[in-house]
């Protein structure tokens, strides 16, 4: 049945009156990696009342003329199980790290390499965040990528971004580097 | 070739209006709604719920697709043509744009359940008469709520106040010596003559320290309205109420506990009265007690909610079984409808069931 599926599918999105490009897009990351203040700081909201997130928050974005979905999904240890059922026509992935959590950067790093080999995720570019920059203690984007061996990712266009979330600082910078590889493309 | 897409559109368009659609699916969406609430953050088990919706929808059109003998590419074809842009197949098109795009499905689902609770509310108005306070929300509501409860807790602290005369009276008279028992009781007036007060004001200061307008209304209304009768009650139990101490000092305890089922009754509808103007305060501002409280009425709303759904899929039940007795073949009928306004269309259609039926009678 699966096929017949896809392809009902397909027509249901061409049913869709709007011609506006959406992006998918995912924001996934340990717990407090700080996605959700990173999500509401792109939808240019409050960032300072945050609370854990339970389940997932979604927000459209428009950036360049495209509409951008993007799904924050909890990174709570007994949450990441549910994170591949977002996955599904994902055209890029964010993923988030805590830059002064020393202490689980293996932790995010089994985790990312465990994300990047879901078949639904095969190909798709990927945008690091090394957020918290703020912080004294904060690694910089190349000790984490020494640290994550992220140029052994051959697979995908990918990037790794030093932002803080919380200042807003960088942000723009990871959305020109989304703006200038995928938007660009996907038109 | 755009024709052919007319009538495609045209026939699924009519299958979107009918109950062998709409039934199957506004079921599902009536029995999964209660979990979306209108919270910004997303629960896990609505993205379970749309792929169960999804899948619900894909094998109601594919079914009908089959059944008609509309091919995907028909499908397609018909989709992307002009006619199926128009505003009112759009709005037809809906709970299919739904499978795809979880904020539409989202809000349809937050859509129904404000819906379905709404109607609940109005069966237990009707059932009851008046809705109780605690289902109401809203700061209009409140203040002819507030009012309503301010009169019952007159009337029942009256009342509490006359059958406390009335044993007081009655006391009097049995035992009348003991009125002149001790001047050490002179006290005692006033701070019984205080008690219906400070049973007023009790369950009003927890409500004002939670640090709303309104409450700091009722709070106020509260001792206005308790204390003239408080103070009524002293000027008139001056004189009674040495007597009334004497059984609580004496060896019969019946008005003693008289005057505590009166006062019992009175807190008990205090109680009641804090607890319909506890539900008005946002959820996190309660104590403990009162969320808990506001979780049992929650699932009171539910449980009457559960009824109403179960009510009208009783009446779904009879409404398609009657439905079915005129005519065997529904599929059709809203067709033949159309039918009488193109004539074009109609030859197309029954040519094009006509052709299905022949086929799936030389089949068999």
């Amino acid at each position: 049945m699966g096929e017949i599926q896809k392809g009902l599918f397909s027509v249901i999105e061409k049913l869709k009156g709007t011609t506006e490009q959406e992006l998918r897009i995912v924001l996934l990351g340990l717990d407090n990696a700080g996605k959700t203040t990173l999500l509401k700081k792109l939808a240019s909201e409050d960032v300072n009342m945050i609370t854990p997130t339970q389940g997932f928050n979604i927000k459209s974005v428009t950036f360049h003329g495209m509409k951008l979905n993007v799904w924050d999904i909890g990174g709570q240890r007994k949450i990441r199980p549910f994170w591949k059922k977002y996955l599904e026509n994902t055209d890029l992935l964010i993923y988030v790290i805590d830059s002064a959590d020393k202490k689980r950067f293996e932790e995010t790093g089994l985790e990312l390499s465990e994300l990047i080999d879901e078949e639904n995720l095969k190909g798709v570019p990927l945008l690091i965040f090394a957020n918290k920059q703020d912080l004294t203690t904060a690694s910089t984007a190349s000790e984490i990528t020494e640290g994550l061996n992220l140029h052994t990712y051959r697979d995908r266009e990918w990037q790794i971004q030093a932002c803080s979330a919380i200042s807003g600082e960088g942000v723009q910078d990871g959305m020109n580097w989304i703006s200038n590889n995928i938007v660009k493309k996907k038109k | 070739m755009a024709e052919d897409s007319e009538w495609v559109v045209e026939s699924i368009a009519g299958y979107l209006g009918s109950p062998e659609w709409l039934i199957p699916l506004t079921d599902f969406i009536e029995n999964k709604c209660s979990v979306f609430d209108d919270e910004e953050e997303n629960k896990l088990s609505y993205t379970e719920i749309h792929q169960q919706y999804k899948q619900l929808v894909e094998k109601l059109l594919e079914n009908y697709m089959q059944e008609v003998g509309i091919s995907e590419q028909q499908f397609l074809d018909a989709c992307s043509s002009p006619f199926a842009k128009s505003k009112t197949l759009q709005a037809l098109f809906q709970p299919v744009l739904a499978t795809n795009d979880f904020q539409l499905f989202r809000s349809l689902m937050v859509q129904k359940n404000v819906e379905l609770q709404l109607q609940a509310l109005r069966v237990i108005k009707e059932r009851n008469g008046a809705l109780p306070e605690c289902l109401t929300d809203g700061t209009d509501v409140m203040s002819e709520l507030e009012q309503q409860e301010m009169q019952i807790l007159q009337e029942v602290l009256k009342r509490s106040k006359e059958e406390y005369e009335e044993e007081i009276a009655r006391r009097e008279h049995v035992a009348p010596k003991v009125g002149s028992t001790s001047a050490s009781l002179g006290e005692e007036p006033v701070r019984n003559g205080t008690g219906p007060q400070a049973a007023a004001h009790t369950p009003a200061q927890p409500i004002n320290s939670l640090g709303k307008k309104e409450d700091k209304v009722i709070s106020e209304r509260s001792s206005d309205s308790a204390s003239p009768k408080a103070s009524d009650n002293c000027s008139t139990e001056t004189r009674t109420l040495p007597a009334v101490r004497v059984p609580v000092k004496g060896p019969a305890p019946p008005p003693m506990s008289r005057e505590k089922t009166a006062n019992q009754a009175a807190e008990s509808w205090l109680e009641e009265a804090r607890k319909e103007a506890g539900i008005s305060k946002p959820f996190r501002e309660l104590t403990v007690a009162q969320q808990e409280e506001l979780q049992q009425r929650a699932e009171y709303l539910r449980q009457q909610r559960d009824k109403l759904q179960a009510l009208k899929k009783e009446q779904k039940g009879k409404s398609v079984a009657v439905e079915e007795t005129p005519s065997p073949t529904p599929t059709p009928a809203p067709a033949t409808q159309e039918i009488s306004v193109e004539e074009k269309k109609k030859l197309q259609k029954r040519k094009h069931l006509a052709e299905k039926l022949k086929e799936e009678v030389i089949k068999k």
